[in-house]
This record gives C-alpha cells, structure tokens and sequence, in this order.
C-alpha cells in the first residue's frame, strides 16, 4: 500500500465512522428531508427552453 | 451525451448545490438559471473527457460568490430570511427538523454546501474538492467542521441568538399546560 493509499483509506474510513454514527444517521435524514423535495421537482420549462434554445443555435 | 445533455442531467445537483448556498428557494432558481446561462456562454472552454460535474459546480459557486460581492454593496448576506431555508411548512413539521434548518442557515455558505454535497449527493471528499477549487483536506475539514458544529448545536449547546426562541417556547409550552388544565397563566409572564 502506497502512502496515497494509506491517505485515501483514512478519509474514507473518517467519513464511514461519521456516517455510521448516531447523530451521522439523523443529521443524514434530516438533510434529506430538507433538500430531496429540491431535488426531484421538476424543471421549470423557462430553463429547459433556454437550454434547448442554445442547443439548436 | 451532448453537452446539453449533460447541463440538464446535472440540473437536480445544481439546485441542491444552490439552495445549499443561498438557503432561499427562490434565490437557487435564480442562480441555477444564471449559472446556466453562464455555462452555456463557456461551453466552448470546456474539453470533453474532463470533469463535466466539477466544472458545472464551480461556475455555479463562483457564480454565487460574484453576486454575493455585489449585494454586499447594498445589503448583509444575514438579510437573508433564514426560515426560508427549504421546505413547505407541511414538509417540517417537526421541531428537530426546523432547528436542524435553522442550525443550517448559521453554518459557514462553505461548510453548509460541502456537508450537503456530500451527504445529499454522497460525493467524496476528491471530487468535492475538484467542484469546489479547494484542497482534498479542506473539503474534509469544511464537511467535519460542518458536522461538529451541527452536533453541538443539536445537542443543546444553542447559538446566542437561539436563547430567546427557546425560552419562547418553554414559556408557550408552560402556558399551553396551564390552558389545558383550566388554570391561569398569568404569573408566567412576570417571571
């Protein structure tokens, strides 16, 4: 194992630990229940015409 | 995939991305639509075969930085509403999640928007870094300052300003007690 890889594992392994913890399994919910609305709402059509308007320039 | 396939698949992240930063619907969709505008100016300095994602992420926030000069001229980013932050009320309905929003709108923009792209769009710290034009170490460090922060504040150690919504509250709840049990809530109020 490489020093770089060494680097790379112990970040991931950070991030897994926060995650996996308590309050990294709630705060992972609440910020999903704030945000996925956001995510999956549709387009607005003013912003897809704008898009495919330049895409047929 | 056309590069104006690739800005529509890429629009869901942006607007989380946005949101992330301005903590106002209505500002996001401003600025996912001026980000666009700008991507679409640039597109021809983008190389194919390179980072598509990480490149539409940083036009986005230095897009928000620019504005956010801008406005300081005439106002204080803090004008923002921060109970404007997401969802419908119906949406937050309970009282964890409202104080995790309202916990949300006092992080650092920086931190706020590492911690929901990673935990939102589970991007890793390496292509965090690539769309915020940072360091590998400060993407981790802004995502675990982030959470630290969160955990305190959710734990009951509140920012100033929170004090007085807190005991508010109490004082409601205690006069909520005493409506329901016919009793005078009067004495509460002087104390």
């Amino acid at each position: 194992m490489t020093a770089g890889d060494k680097r790379k594992s112990s970040v991931s392994d950070t991030r897994e630990e926060e995650k996996d913890s308590p309050f990294g399994i709630w705060l992972s919910r609440g910020l999903h229940q704030l945000f996925d609305d956001v995510a999956n709402e549709p387009i607005p059509d003013e912003l897809l015409r704008l898009i495919e308007e330049d895409r047929n320039k | 995939m056309t590069f104006h396939d690739q800005v529509i698949a890429i629009l869901p992240k942006l607007r989380v991305q946005a949101l992330s930063l301005t903590r106002n619907r209505a500002a996001a969709e401003d600025l996912v639509q001026d980000a666009v505008c700008n991507a679409l100016a640039a597109q021809n300095s983008f190389i194919p075969g390179t980072n598509f994602s990480a490149w539409m992420h940083r036009i986005l926030r230095n897009r928000f930085i620019s504005d956010l000069r801008k406005r300081r001229e005439t106002t204080d980013i803090d004008d923002v509403p921060a109970s404007s932050f997401a969802s419908p009320a119906t949406h937050e309905d309970s009282l964890a999640l409202k104080d995790l929003s309202m916990a949300l709108s006092r992080l650092p923009a920086d931190q706020r928007e590492a911690l929901v792209m990673v935990v939102i769009q589970g991007m890793s710290y390496e292509a965090l870094a690539e769309a915020t034009d940072c360091a590998v170490g400060t993407a981790k460090s802004r995502v675990f300052r982030a959470r630290r922060q969160l955990e305190a504040w959710m734990s009951g150690e509140l920012p100033t300003n929170d004090k007085l919504r807190v005991k508010v509250k109490a004082l409601r709840d205690a006069m909520d007690a005493r409506h329901r049990a016919g009793q005078s809530s009067d004495d509460l109020m002087l104390s």
